[in-house]
């Protein structure tokens, strides 16, 4: 990849972690930039957020389990 | 390799969305937590790469705008418009970006980040929601109103984890393939939150029960369904617009769109989705039949009203594709489950009931269109119209409005022909679709032959009167242009648009369903032109002079000419016809005209007075075949046609027979005259020879008399109950001609009168041939009386030359007698002879004019009868006739004789 190429990769996804912070999506941009690499490879949108989804409550799930274990 | 890339982008989210080891949570577990850790995340990874996995071939086409759209207006709705606007700018500025580095599948990455936004605000909204019961756990029906389109059964928590023992995680694939149970899924997402509140709200909530069987109902239907509703109503609307959906396709056997029979659907969503999918059936035909006619098809084939039928239809299709377009966007709002209640209803999503609801009217609307094209297929310009007319003609406002606006595009051309054609009298019609046809013929041909009316053409909004008022409009400004040179008509068709326009106060515009403008327009355009195109046939072409001068010279109006032309010409056309010269005619003509008063005509009506010789065969004379011939130019030979100056001429021919006769009794009456005293002098001296001739000079006398009755009689009747009566009715119909055509009529009707009265009709040919018999006899007597009167003359000069050999005294003495002998003899054979054929021409004469006084009633016209009574004043002929039936025998001897 050469220069210009970095710099405009770089450049769109500021412009999708943008448009997800305007969405009010919780979502940084280290993941953005793995949600986009992951469409770029033709994986359905969909599924990615079911697992972005699935992922989070599973997350929220061990975090309050966490919570359950210090409480 | 790819999928490594995958693998190893899963796993960077895993790690990323799962809480990581360097969490506050590892803090405080131990180190066989870490281990745990890492187990879950491998269980995350593998599920997630399950999920990726069960997705392979999306469902949905990938429209990046749709989507766009989609977003921006969820944030409207969410009222945040700053947000959504910022989010267009960005979205636009994205879009824009390209080449490596940048995203190539943005759709995808709109998508995902819509799905994960919703996930997000629904997780948000419901731990609002599942917050409630942790402070008042009463107060949660009570929040529910003003809450947007979320699931009661949220709060039930308790009751969801019964229902949905099974959780999302463990059957993903189920739930992921019903997109629609999302909710389920949220729920049991939620169900970890509050199981407190349930109990409580469980045990107090009546509706609970209803809940419930919903619930049940749902899990029902859903299990005989391998589809979800979503999918079905994205299919639906694909097909809807012509397009095979994932499991709705196209099925040639069943001709219409079927869910794929190896799809397990309920038998009712099988049905409703056929039923629905009727308008993409309908559609396909509208479209077809569009794409045919105006891409495949040469233009000829529809014509501009075709075409206008098809922009019509093409517009319609719009409309139609506007309300695709919006459902379209409503499919990606995902169903909110039957869960009923106001907070469900006013959402924006589309179930297939929903989408029967909106379809309803556009397949009214499709239906209507596919049955105009298949009733129009074959049709074309007026016909189509009036095909699309008769569909008008319905109760139902709906189909009257649309038809009505199609109908205006369709009717377009056709209103704009027929304007074109009555201002300017351009026929504009590239592709044989008008009602008025053109013909090529010549200019003189024009006005009768040159524009027909073709009535299948006609479309039945335009009523035959207004069509043929349309036709002579046009008609008489091509008259006007091509047979007279005349400009005038511009000014008149200009004045009348301006008339129109002034007292339609400024919407002039011709239209369908503005059938009164129409008639209107034409109207004033038809009063405004007729009228001027009649100024000018009176007025330039002296359309009345002309008749004047027809009737003056062709029907033998102007006595006196006749009469010099008679005496001028008789001599020659006793000759044979073969031997006539028309040059010497025409001389003889033009002397006729400079002794008669016709000298002061107009010398450019004398100018076109011709003699004619008819085609003549051999032993014609030139009695025969003399006739005069008025040439009525340009463009009067639109009224003075061909078969009209035929009928003329026949007319003419039968006047100058009767002209001729007369003139002959008169010739006749001529050569008694001077012969009166030989006559006397006979009977006084009752010479034997003498007494005979006297008998029959005397027998001349009478039948000549009775001739003499008849043939005056008869032409007193032509000239004045036929020629004037007739000229005098014409005269007063031309005043009140309107047009040209009316003009025509009146004209017809004039000469078809004098051919009816004048015993020249079809009815009376019988008649005719009698009467032309009678008149061959009279000049046969004439004949014969001239002889009669030479030999009577002769022997009279042999008497006065005897006289005068001897002294004036002894005038009175029979000193003649040695030649008397002789000449007794010879006058006598002569004269038994003469007085044979006299005998044998009155008989005949007398049996023909029987015949002829007897079917004088047979014809049904009332002038008739006065022309019998005036032959037959005084009885005579129905008392002979009377008398002559009673003995049948002589009469049928004379009638052999004839």
């Amino acid at each position: 990849m050469d220069g210009a190429g970095v710099e405009k990769a770089r450049e769109t996804l500021n412009l999708a972690h943008a448009m997800v912070s305007t969405m009010r999506t919780n979502l940084d941009r280290q993941t953005v930039s793995i949600l986009v690499g992951l469409c770029e490879h033709g994986v359905h949108p969909e599924a990615l957020a079911t697992v972005v989804k699935e992922l989070r409550r599973e997350g929220a799930a061990m975090v309050s389990r966490s919570k359950l274990e210090t409480a | 390799m790819e999928d490594d890339v995958v693998a190893d982008l899963v796993k960077q989210l895993v790690k990323r969305l799962l809480p990581s080891p360097g969490n506050s949570t590892e803090k405080s577990s131990s180190s066989s937590n870490g281990e745990q850790q890492q187990t879950t995340l491998d269980r995350a990874f593998q599920y997630a790469m399950r999920i990726i996995g069960s997705r392979i071939a999306p469902s949905l086409a990938s429209d990046e705008v749709a989507m766009a759209e989609s977003i921006k207006r969820q944030l409207v709705q969410e009222g945040r418009s700053s947000d959504a606007l910022t989010f267009a700018d960005l979205h636009r500025r994205f879009a824009s970006l390209s080449g490596t580095g940048t995203v190539e599948n943005r759709w995808a990455v709109l998508y995902l980040l819509r799905a994960v936004s919703e996930d997000q605000r629904r997780d948000a909204a419901e731990t609002k929601r599942t917050a409630v019961p942790f402070t008042s756990t009463l107060s949660g029906p009570a929040a529910v109103g003003g809450l947007q389109a979320l699931p009661k059964a949220a709060e039930h928590p308790k009751l969801q984890v019964s229902q949905l023992d099974a959780p999302a995680s463990s059957s993903p694939r189920s739930s992921l393939r019903n997109g629609s149970l999302r909710l389920p899924r949220q729920q049991a997402g939620s169900s970890d939150h509050g199981p407190q509140g349930g109990v409580l709200i469980l045990s107090k909530d009546g509706d609970n029960v209803k809940s419930i069987a919903i619930r049940e109902y749902i899990e029902i239907s859903q299990v005989d369904s391998e589809v979800t509703e979503a999918a079905l109503v994205r299919d639906v609307v694909y097909a809807c617009q012509g397009i095979d959906g994932r499991y709705v396709k196209f099925d040639e056997d069943q001709d219409g769109y079927v869910i794929d029979a190896n799809v397990k659907v309920p038998k009712t969503t099988r049905v409703l989705v056929r039923r629905l999918c009727e308008v993409g059936w309908l559609f396909r035909r509208v479209r077809n039949h569009i794409s045919e006619s105006l891409e495949d098809g040469p233009l000829e084939a529809i014509g501009t009203v075709g075409q206008a039928f098809c922009a019509a239809l093409q517009e319609e299709l719009g409309d139609y594709y506007r309300l695709m377009a919006v459902l379209e966007t409503q499919i990606y709002n995902p169903i909110p489950f039957m869960s009923g209640g106001a907070t469900c209803s006013g959402g924006n999503f589309l179930s297939i009931r929903r989408l029967a609801v909106w379809l309803a009217e556009p397949l009214t609307r499709m239906r209507l269109m596919a049955v105009l094209v298949d009733d129009c297929k074959t049709l074309r310009g007026g016909a189509m119209a009036g095909a699309i007319h008769m569909h008008l003609q319905h109760g139902g406002p709906l189909v009257r409005s649309f038809l009505r606006r199609l109908m205006r595009r369709v009717c377009a051309p056709i209103y704009e022909m027929i304007r074109r054609w009555v201002l300017e009298g351009e026929v504009d019609d590239l592709y044989g679709e008008f009602f008025v046809v053109a013909q090529p013929v010549k200019a003189e041909a024009l006005w009768r032959q040159g524009y027909q009316l073709q009535t299948s053409m006609l479309p039945s909004f335009i009523p035959e009167p207004l069509a043929k008022r349309i036709l002579r409009t046009g008609k008489s400004i091509n008259f006007l242009r091509v047979c007279c040179e005349d400009q005038g008509w511009a000014k008149a068709a200009a004045a009348a648009v301006a008339t129109v326009r002034a007292s339609a106060n400024g919407r002039g515009g011709l239209g369908y369903g503005e059938t009164e403008a129409l008639e209107s327009l034409v109207a004033e355009a038809a009063g405004r032109i007729d009228r001027h195109l009649i100024q000018i046939v009176y007025n330039r072409y002296k359309f009345r002079d002309q008749c004047l001068a027809i009737k003056r010279y062709l029907l033998l109006g102007q006595g006196d000419f006749i009469q010099y032309l008679m005496d001028l010409v008789g001599s020659e056309l006793s000759l044979p016809a073969n031997n006539l010269s028309a040059f010497k005619l025409s001389g003889t003509l033009e002397s006729a005209i400079r002794a008669s008063n016709a000298q002061y005509d107009d010398g450019d009506i004398l100018d076109r007075l011709r003699v004619k010789m008819m085609p003549h065969g051999d032993g014609d004379r030139g009695w025969d075949v003399f006739s005069l011939q008025y040439d009525a130019r340009e463009p009067l030979t639109t009224v003075f046609t061909e078969d009209i100056m035929a009928t003329y001429l026949r007319i003419f021919n039968f006047l100058w027979r009767l002209k001729r006769v007369d003139h002959a009794l008169s010739a006749t009456w001529q050569t008694m005259k001077p012969n009166c005293s030989v006559g006397r002098a006979s009977a006084i001296k009752g010479d034997g020879v003498k007494s005979e001739l006297t008998v029959v000079l005397r027998r001349c006398q009478t039948l000549r008399n009775e001739m003499n009755h008849f043939v005056t009689n008869l032409q007193y009747y032509i000239m004045f109950e036929v020629l004037e009566f007739s000229w005098a009715n014409f005269l007063a119909e031309m005043e009140v001609a309107h047009d040209l055509d009316e003009l025509i009529a009146a004209h017809e009707k004039y000469l078809s009168s004098i051919v009816e009265k004048a015993l020249l009709g079809e009815r009376s040919q019988l008649l005719c041939k009698t009467l032309f018999s009678l008149f061959d006899l009279i000049l046969r007597f004439r004949g014969l009386a001239d002889r009669l009167f030479e030999n009577a003359r002769e022997m009279e000069a042999r008497n006065q030359n005897a006289t005068r050999q001897r002294p004036k005294r002894d005038f009175h003495s029979g000193s003649f007698n040695g030649r008397k002998s002789s000449m007794s003899s010879l006058s006598g054979d002569f004269l038994t002879s003469i007085s044979e054929e006299m005998d044998a021409c009155a008989v005949e004469y007398s049996s023909l004019l029987e015949g002829f006084i007897a079917q004088l009633p047979v014809q049904q016209h009332v002038d008739l009868k006065f022309l019998s009574f005036r032959l037959d004043f005084s009885e005579y002929y129905t008392r002979q006739h009377m008398s002559m039936s009673t003995t049948p025998l002589k009469f049928r001897r004379t009638s052999l004789k004839i």
